[in-house]
């Protein structure tokens, strides 16, 4: 069962600060409209879009980079991460991975909600009441979001530290849109981050009208629907 | 042209059958829409079912055969001879949760309670009728008879209160008491008598689509409640999925961030599927119910001008008959 606590999430966002803004409160609240418009049809751009294994590659490096060994090593510039480190890495890339498999989104937008629609995966949703944004909360985790300046953020915090972002960003002419997402965790010293492009394209408008229902499921027509 | 539908009198039982209005319960809405997702509260699908609800205690009512004539009406009406309002408070599919509160029209409060329980058992609702009667059974006869008189009088005083004025008195508390009665002959009375029964033709022909509605939509709501009632068997069997299936994988391997994501997934799913069968409720209710509001808003316009126009004409013979300016 969802529930969305102000305070809560107001918390979460404080806690997720105390680590790494990824929303503050600013971004939680617009003036007036919506910044940017992504509402659309969206299919993924797989030149642009980043390859799983080079972004694997290229954390990799960066851990050993940074890791702790290092310094031992006889190399002072890179180190062979630890088994547990690259463990939790490929954890994070594998989940990132799976979360940006969907190759179309489906975002509507009205002048309160954003509503992303992916497929095998639930809808994200930032609503915003009265110019500030409502997370959801449930058993499972939060999920808040916000606008950094024309960049739609979509954090979700679950539970043993396990976060994930989205950002979403749409090109001046309204075309492209990249997503970039983060998926971090307190037991990975770094997050996985994959960068998705999409393309809009137009929906053939069909012929017909269908609606739902509930006691005629769908019910479609080529004029006017009458039940 | 208009039908009666309410049991009449004589069928009834009892020595005073007082005749009920029952007034569309408030929905309980909360004005702040950003709680309705955290209260799973479907405003539209609230609204309706503020309207059908009075139905299934209607048909509890009639079937004690203790009332006379019992109605749904859109708005309370004070000086009903008895009137029941209701307040929902939670309404799932599984349990509801129903405030009601019923006041006769010298304003003694009869009962003032909230009942819970399933919306499927026909109990629900004959416990609140069991505890009308019950009310009803500790007053006497007497005062029974003088609220159908009050009754009668404060619609008097609201039609044409010059000629009204000094037979009621009303105290600090707000309720009633008889002052002294008009004649039985008294031609403002009999006048006041027609216009009444006339109001409720009226008052039954909106009765009456209320009852085409619930006829029409009764099933689909029905369906609307077995959803909900799916819906919150999902959310527990993903509970206990989740509790069962709490990763015995090393904290941080995939095995165990994809459960925490799969669990946080599948409690959205739910939740957004159940946003989407609201949407086709709507769908496939909301024209009839906006048909039948808008029906019901015509007769209530053509009752208002009518009302009006009672007044200015019995006011002015008021004043031709006693020439009495008031």
């Amino acid at each position: 069962m969802s529930r969305i606590h102000t305070p809560l999430v107001l918390f979460l966002v404080v806690a997720a600060c105390s680590q790494q803004a990824v929303i503050q409160e600013d971004m939680m609240r617009i003036d007036g409209a919506m910044p940017v418009n992504l509402a659309g049809s969206w299919e993924r751009d797989y030149a642009r879009s980043d390859d799983v294994n080079a972004a694997l590659r290229e954390a990799f490096y960066q851990l050993s980079r940074t890791s702790p060994d290092r310094q031992f090593s006889g190399n002072p510039g890179l180190s062979q991460p630890s088994s547990k480190d690259t463990a939790a890495l490929l954890a994070l890339a594998r989940l990132a991975e799976l979360i940006t498999r969907p190759d179309v989104l489906t975002i509507s937008q009205n002048e309160n909600e954003v509503h992303i629609a992916r497929k095998d995966d639930f809808a994200m949703l930032c609503a915003f009441y009265d110019g500030v944004a409502k997370g959801t909360e449930s058993r499972y985790g939060t999920e808040i979001c916000g606008w950094d300046r024309d960049q739609l953020v979509s954090h979700l915090v679950l539970p043993d530290g396990l976060q994930v972002t989205h950002r979403f960003t749409i090109s001046a002419d309204g075309n492209a849109l990249r997503v970039v997402t983060t998926v971090s965790s307190s037991t990975s010293r770094m997050p996985f981050t994959l960068q998705r492009f999409y393309t809009k394209f137009e929906r053939p408008t069909p012929d017909y009208k269908c609606i739902e229902t509930l006691s005629m499921k769908r019910v479609c027509s080529t004029g006017e629907l009458v039940l | 042209m208009f039908v009666l539908t309410c049991v009449p009198p004589q069928d009834v039982q009892g020595a005073v059958p007082l005749n009920v209005s029952i007034a569309a319960f408030d929905p309980g809405v909360p004005e702040d829409q950003s709680l309705h997702r955290d209260l799973e509260i479907f405003p539209r699908i609230r609204e309706i079912e503020a309207m059908l609800l009075p139905f299934a205690l209607r048909q509890a009512l009639l079937d004690t055969r203790e009332w006379g004539a019992v109605r749904i009406v859109p708005e309370p009406d004070d000086g009903a001879e008895l009137l029941v309002t209701g307040s929902i408070g939670q309404s799932d599919g599984q349990d509801l949760e129903l405030t009601v509160r019923a006041v006769d029209a010298s304003g003694r409060v009869w009962l003032e309670k909230t009942f819970t329980g399933s919306p499927d058992s026909k109990q629900f609702h004959t416990v609140i009728a069991a505890e009308l009667a019950d009310a009803r059974a500790r007053l006497a006869d007497k005062t029974l008879s003088n609220v159908v008189e009050i009754s009668l009088l404060r619609y008097g005083m609201r039609l044409a209160p010059s000629a009204f004025t000094g037979y009621l008195n009303q105290a600090d508390d707000g309720t009633f008491v008889i002052e002294r009665l008009p004649a039985g002959n008294d031609p403002m009375l009999a006048r006041v008598k027609l216009v009444r029964e006339t109001e409720y033709v009226i008052t039954d022909a909106v009765d009456e689509k209320f009852q085409e509605l619930y006829a029409e939509i009764a099933s689909v709501h029905e369906l609307w409640r077995e959803y909900r009632r799916k819906n919150i068997e999902y959310q527990n069997s993903n509970a206990l999925r989740a509790l069962e299936t709490r990763s015995d994988a090393p904290r941080g391997s995939y095995e165990a961030i994809k459960n925490l994501y799969d669990n946080y997934k599948r409690d959205r799913i739910i939740a957004q599927e159940q946003d989407s069968l609201a949407v086709a409720f709507n769908n496939e209710v909301g024209p009839r119910v906006e048909a039948m509001e808008a029906r019901v808003a015509e007769l209530e316009v053509w009752v208002d001008r009518k009302y009006a126009e009672w007044y200015r004409i019995l006011e002015g013979l008021f004043e031709a008959e006693t020439g009495r300016e008031d």
